[in-house]
């Protein structure tokens, strides 16, 4: 349902401002979301004054230096800090990246981090994405092949129909785009949202799976498919290039010209 | 875990605009405008069937300048949605996805729309 304005317990309030005691010159503003399951009280934003001269080229590099040096309580999700693994997924700067791979130095003024929008947040910049785990799940996104476990021959694909794949399997399903997108945040229920959809897309692109017309009848629906308005969120958002607009888009002809 | 207790993180609040969104948003917006724009000038139609006082008063009004500023508005809002909506049909094709594309259609949408308007209103005011 659409709700412009966040709920009573979710009201940001300002938080405590952690002075720089390095004496540094080059001294920046980060201004992070913070909320503690632990106390009652409402999320708040944390100002840290961080030395940037002795700090690395990316955000993750900006909080990491915060949680070793100036707030150990700092929590987030990482992992590869390669934009590999798609755990450091956040809203930096009003734009939904991946920490390890933005440049801070991309960014002017003070720098903003938020968790991914419109989620229920578990602690600090951690959001819960179980909903989105689901969908994910309800798509099945594994090869459903045609043939019964005796005759175990190779599925061979063409290098055409290789390629078919390119701009969908590289997907890391770090939600950035799925939690960029207005209709998902207003009808995250029920609509799959862009990062399911493009996975959707790849197993019914993909020409060694035999349930191309089940994938496709379980997928067209008001809610699930069609609430995508081509926003193009998600691909302004996505961390790795890619284009879940076009899969949506290549879905709903795929549907119309079926 | 207790969810209820869990806070929503902040979404319209913080997330940046970018071209294809602020068109999203205002081809709606433009398009609930349209549909009473439309009823509207339906009804100025049916007005001419109760005589000649009702559509000399909608004339009234319509040479006032808020008249004026309203079908100046009305000659955009309608370009808008129109030129927006091909974008749309050529989505719908499976063209223009492409991220510098959309960006640069939308920008032609939206200059496209006042070029239009202004087409609209020079042709309506020698016709008429």
């Amino acid at each position: 349902m659409v709700q412009f304005t966040l709920p009573q317990n979710s009201k940001i309030e300002v938080g405590e401002y952690f002075k720089d005691k390095t004496k540094s010159k080059n001294l920046r503003k980060i201004n992070v979301y913070r909320w503690d399951p632990s106390d009652n009280k409402n999320p708040r934003i944390d100002t840290f004054e961080v030395d940037m001269n002795n700090c690395g080229p990316k955000v993750l590099d900006i909080l990491f230096k915060i949680k070793n040096e100036i707030d150990p309580s700092l929590t987030f999700r990482r992992s590869c800090a390669h934009g590999v693994c798609g755990s450091c997924a956040m809203n930096i700067d009003g734009v939904n990246n991946l920490a390890c791979i933005k440049s801070h130095e991309d960014i002017n003024g003070d720098l903003n981090i938020y968790p991914l929008p419109h989620l229920k947040v578990i602690k600090d910049l951690i959001g819960d994405l179980s909903t989105l785990y689901k969908q994910y799940e309800s798509i099945q996104p594994w090869l459903k092949v045609g043939q019964t476990g005796k005759e175990k021959e190779e599925i061979k694909q063409s290098q055409k129909d290789r390629e078919k794949l390119d701009g969908y399997y590289e997907c890391i399903l770090c939600a950035c785009c799925s939690t960029s997108c207005p209709s998902y945040w207003w009808n995250g229920d029920k609509y799959l949202g862009p990062a399911v959809l493009l996975q959707a897309y790849r197993w019914i692109n993909d020409s060694r799976d035999n349930d191309k017309k089940e994938r496709l009848k379980k997928v067209a629906d008001e809610l699930k498919l069609y609430r995508c308005h081509t926003i193009m969120n998600c691909t302004n958002s996505c961390p790795k290039g890619l284009n879940p607009a076009k899969a949506i888009g290549s879905i709903k002809k795929m549907l119309a010209t079926s | 875990m207790e969810q209820n207790k869990n806070p929503l993180s902040p979404h319209l609040q913080i997330y940046k605009l970018h071209i294809s969104s602020l068109l999203s948003i205002s081809h709606r917006i433009v398009g609930v405008i349209n549909f009473f724009a439309i009823s509207f000038i339906c009804f100025w139609i049916l007005s001419l069937l109760l005589g000649e006082d009702n559509y000399e008063l909608t004339k009234l009004f319509m040479s006032s300048p808020i008249g004026k500023f309203l079908i100046i508005f009305l000659c955009w809002t309608f370009s808008f949605h129109i030129l927006n909506e091909i974008r749309h049909l050529i989505w719908d094709v499976g063209y223009g996805f492409d991220l510098k594309v959309a960006k640069i259609s939308g920008i032609i949408v939206l200059i496209g729309s006042f070029v239009l308007t202004i087409f609209f209103y020079l042709m309506g005011k020698n016709f008429i």
